[in-house]
């Protein structure tokens, strides 16, 4: 049996229900047998059950694409918002109600293309939230456009003499906007997407996972077969404070690699709002 | 002459200080009891050529509009000032710099255009200025100087706002302050004499001076407002300072955001996660909004969203008032989607009307947008507040053990509204989404289901018809010329209303804060009652007026003062006094 058949989804599924937490919503996805995201929804279950976060205070916020509907598959609050505005939309939850555990799901074409604006507010502002970034190089809803992250001379129905423009780097990005903690994980290795994501939502502060996660549908040029060939874990003894090396690492293409790239923990956004708060009191006190 | 009513203004460029001196007359006034308002007419740009007027008019009764005309123009800036000139009523004073170089061209001096039915003040600003401060800063103060004598009023009583408006810069520029204005008094005694006089009603109560903005910001604090959301945008912007300032104050907070795509989705968030949240712009920023706006439609989410609007389309006149904003506020939408639209005539209104707002958001789970505009947002005016405070006020429905035993999140219910839990509450969850959906909220395309669904995001609306209050009715209940306003035009035409009744033709006037639902058994009473109707309002279109026509199948006479100055009292009368002709005919 695939890793990452929706089979093994399934039997996940069962699995978590039986299980104490009680935590997951008993709707079956649905995307295709065999697509990428079926894994992170696998890890974002067993990252529920292993942290015990209680449905009631679990928001998974998403946009539009294959990547939207997860919230529906997850026990717990959601938000299905509009194309490219997860990220915003997450930040009112979790500065309305700091104790949510609030995790942002979407795709290349929403995180990175119409939503492109949000996504280094959201991680300079180091909000305690975790977005996974699901992609698969291409925009699989309407079946088969070219995407941000689509290499140069990749055809599809939009780009029918090749992809000309240069594809952008999700971890890059989350680097350089000052996401504090980055790491990419790749659809096939079921065990590190749910270790990764568990490790992600623990982080203390804005963590991003790039999820490699083909679509096997329309995309015939990022598939399992030619990634696989690619992805690389990352060296031994890698240090994950460097954010120089970080960026080394994130940005190669051949290999590319696989794992946490960076993680740093510094005050939270909730916590400096907090603390404002805090010294305003005492000033109103005096 | 004895005047009980005066209109100041001054006109200069950026650094004359013309928005300082308007401050501190209508602050002395209030300081006395009267009634002001104040209007500040600039252009876009922070530097530069940019002319800038602040009008400043008050009385011991109540101040309704900017009026016509002014009494006294003070001519900061010399060339700029001319074109101010026709604005100035008979007898009235120009105030202009006589300190002025020999060699400036005719055509560039204020006193050389100076009428003969008008008094020329000519006074060295500079060189008084130069005496009190050492520098040229202070000629605004040597004006106000001026201007006290002129009209005989008590010198202590802007001696006094002085001292308190400059307390915070230190004893030593408070004191050039207050030298400069009484070398301007001084002067102009030794020179001029005093023929006017203004009449002030003694031991009247100090009135309170609040902005439109100001008003808006205040009243959503003191009814619970929690999470701000915004984007700095002309004329809004000021309701998204006070909210950063004052909001953690109250365990709230202002989160200035990448644009205005990301404010609304922000507060759709907060509203989602159960707290009472705004955002505040102008008309490009609505545009921008509309997308989400609708989804808060869709997943029925309470949000209240403030448009000052400005002259557009597009970027339009960032620093100039209209009314353009009411189509797109009620049908700037992809598909059915129904919205709550308000708008607020007055500051007092802005404090209320807010709370309205919000109330009716918490309790419909629906969008609210409040439809404010430059004029009201940014003039002064004194406001007799009724202070409604309540940080914890809620209006949700909540469901009942019942409900949550098998939760709907879009139960289907008489009213419409349906029981609604927020997350970190047990019992029960729900995803939100902008798809047709389920009761339970999830995606659904039956074309049964979105028929169920619409009718029920729509009789949402019929529930708060009931809840409305009938709409406010001014003016003499037998006369047969009806006017319609909605927003900040009511003042100016409640003035030419009066005018018009000086000259012997009533009229009577209806409007609501509510321009959509309506309570429109009251609008249809009211119509009925006309011979003549008229709709005024500051756009091109007649929004308005279009609105009524298919709603009320009237015929109306039209008005559309597009954009710019504040409407004029006197030509609304004349508007009066023709559909009066008409009807004589």
């Amino acid at each position: 049996m695939n890793s990452f058949s929706k089979r093994a989804v399934i039997e996940g599924l069962n699995r978590a229900q039986k299980s104490n937490a009680q935590n997951w919503r008993d709707s079956l996805p649905t995307w295709c047998p065999g697509c990428g995201h079926f894994t992170a929804l696998h890890g974002l279950y067993e990252a529920g059950e292993k942290l015990n976060i209680p449905p009631e205070n679990f928001v998974v916020v998403s946009g539009i694409g294959c990547s939207g509907r997860f919230p529906f598959f997850i026990k717990g609050f959601g938000v299905h918002s509009l194309h490219g505005r997860a990220l915003p939309l997450a930040t009112g939850v979790k500065i309305a109600n700091p104790d949510l555990e609030v995790v942002v799901v979407g795709g290349d074409g929403d995180g990175i293309g119409i939503g492109g604006g949000h996504f280094p507010h959201a991680a300079r502002n180091n909000f305690d939230m975790t977005y996974i970034l699901m992609d698969n190089s291409i925009y699989g809803l309407t079946k088969g456009q070219v995407s941000p992250t689509s290499p140069i001379g990749m055809k599809s129905a939009t780009s029918p003499y090749g992809n000309i423009a240069h594809p952008l780097n999700p971890a890059t990005l989350a680097l350089s906007y000052g996401a504090t903690f980055v790491a990419r994980v790749f659809s096939k290795n079921r065990n590190e997407v749910s270790e990764i994501i568990t490790q992600a939502i623990q982080h203390k502060g804005f963590s991003f996972v790039h999820d490699l996660s083909p679509c096997i549908q329309f995309n015939k040029l990022i598939t399992y077969e030619s990634l696989s060939d690619r992805v690389k874990e990352l060296p031994e003894n890698y240090p994950t404070d460097d954010k120089t090396k970080a960026m080394t690492f994130a940005e190669s293409e051949q290999p590319i690699y696989r794992g946490v790239f960076y993680k740093k923990e510094i005050s939270t956004f909730e916590e400096n709002v907090q603390k404002i708060k805090d010294e305003l009191k005492s000033k109103n006190n005096n | 002459m004895k005047h009980n009513e005066l209109t100041v203004r001054f006109c200069g460029v950026a650094g004359d200080g013309v928005v300082t001196a308007g401050k501190i007359l209508a602050g002395a006034c209030a300081s006395v009891g009267l009634q002001v308002m104040v209007n500040d007419i600039y252009s876009a740009e922070i530097r530069g050529s940019g002319k800038g007027t602040t009008t400043v008019r008050f009385s011991s009764e109540k101040v309704r509009s900017m009026g016509d005309g002014i009494d006294v123009l003070v001519g900061m800036a010399a060339k700029e000032s001319i074109s101010e000139i026709q604005d100035v009523k008979k007898d009235g004073y120009i105030i202009y710099g006589s300190s002025t170089p020999k060699d400036l061209k005719e055509s560039e001096s204020l006193a050389a255009h100076v009428p003969p039915e008008i008094h020329g003040i000519g006074i060295p600003l500079k060189w008084l200025a130069n005496e009190a401060s050492g520098s040229n800063s202070g000629r605004n103060l040597v004006a106000l100087g001026v201007l006290c004598y002129l009209y005989d009023l008590a010198e202590n009583i802007f001696i006094n706002h002085i001292r308190k408006v400059f307390k915070r810069k230190g004893e030593r520029i408070t004191d050039m302050n207050v030298k400069a204005f009484q070398l301007g008094y001084q002067y102009c005694e030794e020179n001029y004499p005093l023929n006017s006089e203004f009449e002030i009603k003694k031991d009247l109560p100090t009135t309170q001076l609040i902005s439109g903005n100001d008003a808006i910001c205040k009243g959503a604090l003191d009814c619970g407002l929690k999470i701000f959301a915004g984007y700095p945008i002309t004329p809004a912007t000021k309701i998204m300072e006070i909210a950063a300032k004052e909001l953690p104050k109250i365990n709230g907070w202002m989160l200035q955001v990448e644009d205005e795509i990301a404010a609304v989705s922000a507060i759709v968030g907060a509203g989602f996660a159960g707290k009472r949240a705004m955002t505040a712009t102008s008309g490009p920023g609505l545009a921008l909004m509309s997308e989400m706006l609708n989804m808060a439609v869709m997943a029925e989410v309470p949000i209240v969203i403030v448009d000052v609007q400005r002259g557009g389309p597009s970027t339009g006149l960032p620093t100039k008032v209209e009314q353009g904003d009411l189509n797109i506020a009620l049908y700037g939408g992809s598909g059915d989607s129904p919205r709550v639209v308000m708008a607020p005539a007055d500051s007092e209104e802005c404090y209320s009307g807010i709370q309205l707002a919000f109330d009716i958001a918490e309790k419909y789970q629906t969008p609210v947008i409040f439809l404010s505009d430059l004029f009201l947002g940014q003039r002064i005016e004194t406001a007799d507040i009724n202070e409604n405070i309540n940080h914890d006020r809620n209006t949700r429905k909540k469901p009942t053990a019942e409900d949550i035993k098998d939760y709907e999140r879009y139960k289907i219910t008489d009213d419409g509204v349906s029981p609604l839990i927020v997350p970190g509450e047990t019992g029960a969850f729900y995803t939100i989404t902008g798809l047709e959906h389920s009761f339970k909220g999830n995606p659904n395309y039956e074309s049964d289901m979105h028929s169920i669904m619409t009718e029920k995001r729509f009789r949402k609306f019929d529930s708060m018809v009931k809840d409305l209050p009938p709409a406010d009715i001014i003016g003499d209940e037998d006369a047969e010329i009806g006017i319609a306003t909605w927003g900040s035009t009511l003042g100016a035409i409640l003035e030419g209303m009066s005018i018009a009744r000086q000259k012997g033709v009533k009229s009577k006037l209806i409007k609501s804060i509510m321009i959509h639902p309506q309570h429109e058994e009251s609008f249809r009473n009211f119509f009925s009652t006309c011979k003549k109707i008229i709709v005024p309002e500051m756009n091109y279109q007649g929004q308005y007026a279009a609105l009524l026509k298919s709603r009320y199948g009237i015929d109306p006479i039209e008005i559309h003062i597009p954009a710019v100055d504040p409407v004029s009292p006197a030509k609304i009368a004349k508007k009066i006094l023709e559909a009066n002709d008409e009807l004589v005919q």
